[in-house]
């Protein structure tokens, strides 16, 4: 076994070329912001500007073949790309069409839609939503209403979409509707690319507590070329599941979260009472425990980025390590209110703790929903385990 | 980075695995609680006949010079079988001490015949203020000429009553020192501890027991960094028998829900159980990673080895607590009836739980480690 990324003197060089030409091409107001729905002004347009740069470079997907707009590199590349960003925390807009919505278009898609689609997404031209839920179809994704009536060669979609995309305007709309309302369950959806300034497309904000804000999307007899339909008429469900195994965990990737390094450096600083915050026993033992639970979701992560890379078949992993994520988010917020108190709680300028990220971390915590709840996760790793009454194997993911 | 067993390391799991699928059956499982000293003869011999009681220990003495992750390998699928071997007494702890410390005459003499089988060693460390550092040895050994006579006595010592030698810790003038001792010297006694345990406990009473300062392991007084060396780096090891463990009794409690039927469906189907289920996955899967990280930050001299070897032991304590915890909950009645196997697994979770440190010590160990 090998716990390690091992970088060759070629490899380094590579490191040292990305490295320069970020210097050059990522602009300063191009970093995350502490919260997501509060970006700073300029961050925005930024964070587009690097994004349409790392994809004109083939380095915003580059694992990804050139003939789609990737980079056509190795894994060790790819990785060295991933961890020069993050040691400058640089930060992209809000897209899917990357690391979901392509994956399941080299999948289903015909070789003519791959040619359409995938060079603009993964070049990062174009900017992709997943829409598939609504207002009475969120974990029972298969029970969405959302019309697709056929009109010789188009669809014409009437419905509404909630809880969708990101302040960022999409360009596209990665559809699930229902192309025949006679036949049973899965087996009456498609799936869609819908251009988001087709005539008869409504997207309005809604207001989240965290993170980025989300939307509204009302269809109201918009048409869709027949072309526009990944996979088969029927195959929308097939479809989705290649994307919502990569949701599940699937897409993970090796850089590390640095929340709970900070967490601790914030403790061994700050002080109380006239003592460093980590020697109070009390917090020393919940700092721990916060500290193992980011080791094993590292390590999840690491083994699904593995697997993934290695083209190993996998099972439960996926969902087991976004339940991790989302079962371990809501207790982490739970021991840090008990080591810092209202301090936990504020954006104040003069008393938060750093910078807000502290403050960020309780609102993210209750959103552990996008993606499917701890519950949902729950019922596909049983049918994984092989104990629910469906039996399934993981979807086809590339 | 690549997570996966080399070819030799997939060989040797294979072999073990069939070994025990052979040898260390339910049913022999079960004769073995009941006999005398839970010693498994046959099972030893078998392992020893291959290689395996001698796997970590240098090739040089007669071992098979194998890493920390090859014992890993070894561990997963002793745990498995959950075989109540001495195994981690003599061919890993004392082994290691014997390597790290040992006079080159003791490695000479003792190192072969451990990895052969032959010779069983058990570690004698905790006492009655129960702990892992040598700092809490109060057992007494006075010089007398050119002999030390030991005092005092062990509680909670597995595999003393098949060892022939014991390594015991006592204390000297300056500091705690390693003593070799023969199970049959004069005025040494050995008591199995029973009880909810699995494997063997027991006591040891050493009554003025002597012995030739010849059995001195390592420096006088300078037993308590080779202890510290050697029980943090055996953490791990220890640790894979309880992924193995875990991994058995998710086997079995998967295996269960899925045949037993209630309200005219297999239980497996009910959310309520497959929650249990998913709870040993989870932890299953927890314990198994940063034991494998661990072992390889020990193969490789990773500096921060320490804080690997303790997140290892506390997370595989606490899975399999935890698997066998839930399992119970699956298999309700059938369970608790002794012809069952997961009881070994559930008493020897328990047992070793504690052994080499509980969770909570760690996670001081690892507060300490990790600066805070
Ligand atoms: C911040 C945010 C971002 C999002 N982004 C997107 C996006 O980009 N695109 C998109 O399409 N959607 C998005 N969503 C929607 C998200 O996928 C849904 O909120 C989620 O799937 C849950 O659906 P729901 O909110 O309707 O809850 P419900 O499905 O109504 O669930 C309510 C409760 O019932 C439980 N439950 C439901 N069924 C079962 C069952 N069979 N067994 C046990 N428990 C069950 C659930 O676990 C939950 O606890 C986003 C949501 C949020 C909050």
């Amino acid at each position: 076994m090998d716990f390690e990324m091992h970088y060759t003197e070629e490899q380094e060089k590579f490191r040292a070329e990305v490295s320069a030409w970020l210097d050059v091409n990522m602009p300063p107001e191009a970093v995350r912001p502490v919260d997501e729905g509060r970006k700073p002004p300029g961050l925005s347009d930024a964070a587009m500007s690097l994004r349409r740069r790392l994809g004109a470079k083939g380095w915003l997907c580059p694992l990804w073949p050139k003939e789609y707009g990737g980079g056509d590199l190795p894994v060790e590349q790819a990785v060295i790309i991933g961890e020069e960003l993050d040691g400058r925390h640089a930060f992209l807009p809000y897209d899917l069409g990357v690391i979901l919505i392509a994956p399941a278009i080299m999948v289903w898609g015909t070789d003519d839609q791959k040619r359409r689609f995938l060079p603009p997404i993964l070049s990062g031209e174009i900017l992709t939503w997943q829409v598939f839920t609504e207002p009475e179809a969120g974990t029972d994704l298969a029970s969405l209403k959302l019309r697709a009536d056929k009109e010789g060669d188009h669809y014409v979609l009437n419905g509404q979409k909630t809880f969708i995309g990101s302040d960022y305007r999409a360009d596209w709309l990665y559809t699930l509707a229902v192309t025949d309302q006679n036949r049973p369950r899965h087996s009456n959806i498609g799936a869609f690319i819908v251009p988001a300034n087709s005539p008869g497309v409504t997207i309005s904000p809604m207001e989240l507590i965290a993170g980025q804000n989300k939307n509204n999307i009302y269809y109201d007899n918009v048409r869709v070329s027949r072309d526009q339909l990944i996979g088969g008429e029927f195959d929308g469900w097939k479809v989705a599941n290649s994307t919502l195994e990569l949701e599940h965990g699937g897409a993970s990737r090796m850089v590390e979260g640095h929340f709970v390094d900070l967490l601790l450096a914030y403790c061994r600083r700050a002080t109380r009472n006239g003592q460093p915050l980590s020697k109070d026993p009390a917090v020393r033992d919940a700092l721990v425990e916060i500290w193992m639970g980011a080791q094993v979701e590292r390590l999840f992560n690491w083994r699904n980025y593995w697997m993934r890379t290695s083209k190993i078949p996998w099972s439960w992993e996926g969902c087991q390590t976004a339940l991790f994520r989302k079962q371990s988010e809501p207790r982490v917020a739970h021991r840090v209110l008990d080591i810092l108190g209202p301090y936990a709680l504020t954006t104040d300028p003069k008393l938060q703790a750093l910078r807000g990220e502290i403050e960020n971390q309780q609102r993210m915590s209750i959103m552990s929903h996008p993606g499917g709840t701890p519950e949902a996760q729950k019922i596909v790793m049983a049918r994984r385990i092989g104990i629910a009454k469906t039996r399934q194997k993981a979807s086809a993911i590339v | 980075m690549d997570l996966s067993l080399t070819e030799s390391q997939q060989m040797l799991k294979d072999t073990i695995r069939r070994l025990m699928e052979r040898e260390c059956t339910a049913t022999r499982l079960k004769e073995i609680e009941a006999s005398d000293t839970g010693f498994p003869a046959d099972i030893w011999e078998s392992l020893a006949k291959i290689g395996l009681v001698g796997l970590s220990i240098p090739e040089e003495f007669g071992g098979g010079g194998g890493s920390y992750e090859d014992l890993g390998v070894l561990y997963y699928e002793l745990g498995r079988a959950c075989a109540p071997t001495p195994h981690f007494s003599s061919g890993v702890l004392c082994a290691q001490i014997l390597v790290e410390a040992g006079s080159p005459a003791q490695k000479a003499e003792l190192l072969p015949r451990i990895a052969s089988g032959d010779l069983i060693l058990a570690l004698a460390l905790t006492e009655q203020d129960f702990g892992w550092e040598a700092d809490q040895v109060a057992l007494t050994a006075t010089k007398q000429g050119d002999s030390y006579v030991l005092q005092g006595t062990k509680v909670f010592v597995p595999d003393a009553q098949v060892a022939h030698k014991l390594i015991v810790a006592a204390r000297t003038p300056g500091g705690v020192s390693l003593f070799l001792v023969d199970a049959g010297s004069p005025g040494l006694s050995v008591r199995n501890v029973t009880g909810f345990i699995g494997g063997r406990l027991n006591e040891i009473t050493l009554d003025s027991v002597k012995v030739p300062a010849s059995a001195v392991v390592g420096v006088v007084g300078g037993a308590a960094p080779v202890l510290d060396l050697v029980l943090a780096r055996s953490a791990p090891v220890l640790a894979a028998y309880m992924v193995g463990g875990s991994e058995m009794a998710f086997e079995i409690t998967r295996d269960y829900a899925g045949t037993r039927v209630a309200f005219g469906a297999p239980i497996g189907t009910f959310q309520r159980v497959q929650d249990h289920i998913i709870e040993i996955v989870n932890a299953m899967d927890a314990a198994r990673w940063t034991t494998n990280e661990a072992l390889w930050k020990i193969d490789n001299n990773k500096p921060d080895w320490r804080i690997g070897a303790s997140l290892a032991k506390a997370m595989a304590s606490e899975a399999f607590t935890t698997a066998t915890h839930h399992s119970h909950e699956v298999l309700a009645g059938l369970g608790s009836v002794k012809d069952h196997p997961i009881h070994h697994y559930t008493t020897m979770s328990r047992t070793l739980y504690w052994y080499l440190g509980e969770p909570k010590l760690h996670r001081q160990k690892l507060a300490d480690l990790l600066e805070l």
